[in-house]
């Protein structure tokens, strides 16, 4: 595995938990 | 109507009206309020109608019953009753949170969304399934690609 793949998934982590977050604050709110 | 029927149709009205009360206080309630039906009922040696109608009008309407539980008066409206302090409020941290492990995830890449969750632990607004969820795939991706570098090395 390479060094560049692992920075690449990082962010990608992040953003997958992100939408989760915002999704749960918007459901927390309807 | 026979005295089952009648117990749980006021049942039923409990939780309907307990709509506003964490889940597993409505849970409880409904169980005490059942384990009160039952003491009463057992106490007055006798389940027919006339005596069911009377323990639960003793009890008070199942309105009733949420409301003193949400500690408002009696009649008032139950819809305002605080589901928790700060459940589902945007603030500082919450930003802060999003942005670290988005935007911090580029320009910080390990330590970005680290940071950025423990802003997410330090939140008020999501719960500790949510929180729990999100820590797992963040350090799934980054522990598991370290792990496999590592690997590689000592191969």
């Amino acid at each position: 595995m390479s060094v560049e793949l692992v920075f690449l998934l990082i962010p990608m982590a992040g953003i997958i938990a992100a939408i989760i977050l915002v999704a749960a604050l918007v459901r927390r709110r309807r | 109507m026979n005295a089952d029927a009648l117990v749980s149709d006021y049942l039923g009205r409990l939780e309907a009206a307990s709509w506003p009360l964490p889940p597993e206080r409505r849970t409880e309630l409904a169980g005490e309020v059942r384990e009160h039906i039952e003491a009463a009922l057992s106490e007055a040696g006798s389940r027919d109608e006339v005596t069911v109608r009377n323990v639960l009008e003793r009890l008070g309407r199942p309105e009733e019953i949420v409301a003193g539980e949400a500690g408002a008066a009696p009649n008032a409206p139950v819809v305002s009753v605080n589901v928790g302090p700060s459940m589902g409020r945007v603030g500082a941290v919450e930003i802060a949170a999003i942005l670290l492990l988005t935007l911090g995830a580029f320009l910080l890449p390990l330590i970005g969304p680290v940071i950025g969750l423990v802003f997410v632990w330090l939140s008020s607004a999501w719960s500790t399934r949510v929180k729990v969820i999100v820590t797992a795939i963040v350090l799934a991706v980054v522990i598991i690609p370290i792990l496999g570098l590592l690997a590689a090395r000592t191969m």
